[in-house]
């Protein structure tokens, strides 16, 4: 299990102070999918990125990330190399450009198997078949450089390359915003399917509250850092407790009965 | 570390100082810089006090006799010359030692000149030959008089020059000439040939640049082609052909060279002109029927400026430092005394054989400080038109 | 007026002058009296020994100090390459060399102060090349000391920019050990711009071998363009802008070809503009 506890985190530079996220409290267990919706700027990003440790340099934290009992905010570059990706594996946001523009994206899950499971060249190739498979994709699109896939092809090869290492967690960020509509529904879909086949702990953030309602076994709200409201998705759609949350559903709501 | 304000930084500072040195500093000497003042290869003042300095002295009518403290070894040369308007019989030159002893130099006639190295003037004291008519003549530590002895009228000046070791702050170059005066009149050359090269260039480039942006079309990638042309040939060849075919000459060389650094400006100049002529007001112009001359010169040249001033005054040292190469090569005007024809000098004529490295240093750290300072004067100008600079390079 | 060809018509004369270019036939030499071609094959190994050893060496330690200056921002090593990089490109080359001979062959020799080989040269292939590599170290030196300073600046500027890319975080985040982020990813994207940047700097090098072959006394290409230039020995000069010519085409080609090795994104829009 991943538990954050009372996490904060201050941006710092010469000029000012940014304080991203302020006492957050969140658990992912395995074989569970839990969503974490706000605005943009509500911090959740943030939240994410520092479960396995990738926040800017600036970025000072507070509290507590236990991922089965061992805090990963005190673990060392070295110690946090063996969790990252065998243990919790990342999906980027859609519009980042995750992949090294000059390598194939197979290349990439090769890379992962051989400094992660110590396989060779061979038995890496071999295997990405199937992880593509997995993610729904043709396994020929291992051997097309980045800028050949298009958005949804190239969400769903990062798909493949984080579950190159069979990773018990998963950490989405975004992982379906700058792609269509049906795509964004398949990749939804294929992401339940791994929570539910595989046993993947999932940590999905998005700012599509209704997306994120209609997957997710558990709903976390943020707003301007803090956690304002957490839940059944159902109960939370339909009740909301906190006025932000009520607004979201209420423009949601205005938005359904428009036409 | 920010230093925001233009008197704070050292570059602006170092550029007051070196121009007015361009303007006024020809008055700290008596002499022109291209002439001989002492020995050649004559060191420094400060650098080894116990050689001989150089000393000179004027008899008139009005002071006909000079006294010279001497506390030194013997001086390489000893120079006696009479400007007179005619001959004056019945005077002569004498020289007076220390101890009182007199030896009569030469008799007060027009254009009378001794040299103490001279053969006559040697057999005239009674030397022999290979003696030295300077180490003989002054002989001993004390004060020494030089005056005009006799009677009957005289109208002139008769000067002596004792040649020493050392001379002014820089000492002297192979013919004599004080160094210092020279490196003053240099920043002259370097400062021109540097600023009008880059002007020109600048006034050329956004010239092209304004053109091909606005105007786009054949004429924008004709132009392009030849920027890139331009760039990927190499630069100091096509130079010292230009200077061998055309001439020497500083104007010839202020053309040169900016005929072949204006391809940076234009493409700077070019990407700016193509972002700002979509935006919503000067679409605004042009459907109001604006004539093209009028927003280019009104509207889309006023937004380059400021970026214009950075980017000319980084390229000034491109133009220096050219021009000095071109100088160290020997492909300029030997007329012109400049810190790249002094290198050249320098070079060819004994710094290595004669060790005077003080021939080498102040045209060199010149250039070098003269183009740091437009460097950094630059990266200031950068750094005010676009504040996302701020706190990079040199700062 | 036969010798030089000058009977027949103009534009005879130029074909003729083409043709005989190309196939590296430059006349006889106003100066010497002997022929160009021949004249220039006794030079050419040394400006390609000068410049070849420098431009690697400068080009290793840039690269190398200018890698380790991005990954360490606001460090004393990245002040050092900062500075020296202005330093290099406001310093005078050939001053700095004058200094480097005044003080290491004029006032403690340990150089020498000129040429290419002692005169005369000594016997035994060994003692010849080291003879040769002798009077080479101090323009080479001179050479690599101005050059990495820019060098440094330019593969600087450039990891700074690719260090802050997504895929280099996104590939630490996988777990890669820090070196394995380095090599495999991001000086696999510095090598692309690295190498056009090399081989296009060729031409601009060689200007550069004017110079210091003119302060150094060295028996090269550049002290002959410039004997030919100011001597106006028109085959000389000719053949010599020839050459380069030739130099700044092969290179410019050279670095778009391999530029489409490196750089895969580069061969897709190759295949989209035929």
């Amino acid at each position: 299990m991943i538990a954050v506890r009372n996490l904060s985190v201050t941006y710092r530079s010469s000029e000012r102070e940014k304080r991203a996220v302020l006492g957050v409290d969140l658990a992912v267990e395995r074989g569970r999918m839990v969503a974490l919706a706000g605005e943009s700027g509500s911090g959740k990003s943030t939240v994410l990125m520092a479960i396995p440790g990738l926040l800017p340099a600036t970025a000072a934290t507070s509290g507590e990330i236990l991922l089965d009992g061992r805090d990963l905010l005190t673990c060392s570059e070295a110690e946090l190399n063996a969790v990252r990706w065998r243990r919790i594996a990342l999906v980027p946001q859609g519009a980042m450009n995750s992949f090294t523009p000059v390598l194939t994206v197979g290349r990439h899950v090769e890379e992962e198997l051989e400094v992660h499971l110590g396989l060779s060249k061979r038995e890496a190739r071999e295997r990405i078949p199937a992880l593509f498979a997995l993610a729904g994709l043709d396994g020929g699109l291992a051997a097309r450089y980045p800028h050949e896939l298009s958005g949804g092809q190239k969400q769903r090869s990062a798909i493949a390359l984080a579950l190159a290492c069979n990773p018990e967690y998963l950490l989405c960020d975004e992982p379906t915003t700058a792609l269509d509509v049906v795509t964004q529904r398949d990749i939804v879909v294929t992401l339940r399917r791994l929570v539910d086949e595989q046993g993947v702990g999932m940590l999905l953030v998005s700012h599509d509250l209704p997306l994120a309602a209609s997957v997710a076994d558990r709903l976390c709200i943020m707003k301007d850092g803090r956690l304002v409201e957490e839940g059944e998705p159902r109960t939370i759609v339909d009740h909301p407790a906190n006025p932000h949350t009520r607004a979201l559903v209420g423009a949601l709501r205005e938005l359904e009965e428009a036409p | 570390m920010r230093r925001r304000t233009l008197t704070r930084r050292w570059s602006f500072w170092c550029l007051v100082l070196l121009a007015a040195l361009a303007l006024f500093g020809g008055r700290l000497f008596s002499a022109p810089p291209d002439a001989e003042v002492a020995a050649p290869f004559s060191k420094p003042f400060w650098l080894d006090r116990s050689l001989p300095p150089t000393v000179t002295a004027d008899l008139t009518p009005d002071a006909p006799s000079a006294e010279i403290p001497w506390s030194w070894g013997a001086p390489s040369r000893f120079f006696v010359a009479a400007d007179m308007v005619a001959d004056a019989p019945g005077r002569t030159i004498l020289w007076t030692k220390p101890g009182g002893r007199t030896v009569e130099i030469a008799p007060l006639k027009k254009g009378v000149e001794r040299d103490g190295r001279d053969m006559a003037f040697k057999r005239a004291l009674g030397l022999p030959p290979f003696a030295d008519g300077a180490a003989s003549l002054l002989d001993e530590r004390g004060t020494y008089r030089l005056s005009v002895d006799g009677q009957g009228p005289w109208e002139g000046t008769v000067r002596l020059r004792l040649d020493g070791g050392r001379w002014g702050l820089f000492g002297t170059d192979q013919r004599g000439r004080d160094i210092a005066a020279l490196f003053v009149a240099g920043i002259r050359v370097s400062l021109l040939v540097g600023i009008m090269a880059t002007l020109i260039a600048t006034a050329l480039g956004t010239t092209v640049g304004l053109a091909a942006g606005y105007l786009g079309g054949w004429f924008d990638s004709a132009a392009m082609r030849l920027v890139d042309l331009l760039l990927s040939i190499p630069m100091l060849p096509i130079l010292m052909a230009l200077a061998a075919i055309w001439g020497k000459g500083l104007w010839q060389l202020v053309l040169i060279l900016s005929i072949f650094s204006w391809m940076g400006t234009a493409r700077t100049v070019r990407a700016m002109t193509l972002s700002l002529r979509d935006t919503a007001y000067i679409e605004d112009l042009r459907g109001i029927g604006a004539p093209t001359a009028y927003i280019l010169r009104r509207h889309l040249l006023p937004e380059t400026l400021p970026l214009l001033l950075a980017t000319m005054t980084l390229g000034v040292p491109g133009a220096i430092l050219s021009e000095a190469g071109l100088s160290f090569l020997g492909l300029s005007d030997p007329r012109v005394i400049s810190w790249g024809r002094m290198l050249h000098e320098a070079q060819t004529f004994g710094t290595f054989t004669a060790g005077a490295w003080w021939m080498l240093l102040p045209p060199g750290l010149g250039i070098a400080v003269l183009c740091l300072a437009f460097l950094d004067m630059g990266k200031y100008l950068e750094e005010r038109t676009d504040p996302r600079l701020r706190g990079g390079a040199l700062s | 007026m036969e010798v030089y060809g000058l009977d027949k018509p103009m534009l005879t004369q130029f074909a003729l002058y083409v043709k005989s270019s190309l196939s590296f036939d430059f006349g006889i030499s106003f100066l010497t009296g002997r022929p160009v071609a021949d004249e220039l094959r006794s030079r050419v190994p040394n400006t390609v020994a000068l410049l070849g050893s420098s431009l690697l060496l400068s080009a290793l330690l840039g690269t190398w100090l200018g890698i380790q200056a991005a990954r360490k921002r606001g460090g004393a090593l990245e002040r050092l390459v900062l500075w020296g990089g202005a330093l290099s490109y406001s310093f005078p080359s050939f001053f700095f060399q004058l200094m480097l001979l005044m003080v290491f062959a004029a006032a403690i020799p340990i150089f020498p102060l000129r040429g290419s080989l002692s005169v005369p040269p000594p016997l035994g292939g060994a003692a010849l090349f080291l003879d040769y590599v002798w009077h080479l170290a101090l323009p080479v030196l001179s050479q690599v000391l101005l050059g990495f300073g820019g060098w440094a600046l330019y593969v600087r500027n450039l990891m700074v920019k690719i260090l802050g890319e997504d895929f280099i975080l996104m590939a630490r985040g996988r777990g890669l050990p820090e070196r394995r982020v380095l090599r495999g990813h991001a000086f696999r994207m510095l090598l692309p711009p690295l190498l056009t940047i090399l081989l296009l700097s060729l031409p601009g090098v060689v200007s550069g071998a004017v110079l210091t072959e003119t302060v150094f006394s060295l028996h090269g290409v550049g002290r002959f363009l410039m004997e030919a230039v100011t001597g106006h020995d028109y085959p000389a000069a000719g053949a010599s802008f020839f050459l380069l010519a030739l130099l700044t085409v092969a290179s410019t080609l050279a670095s778009d070809l391999l530029y489409g090795v490196t750089d895969p994104r580069v061969r897709l829009e190759r295949g989209r503009g035929r």
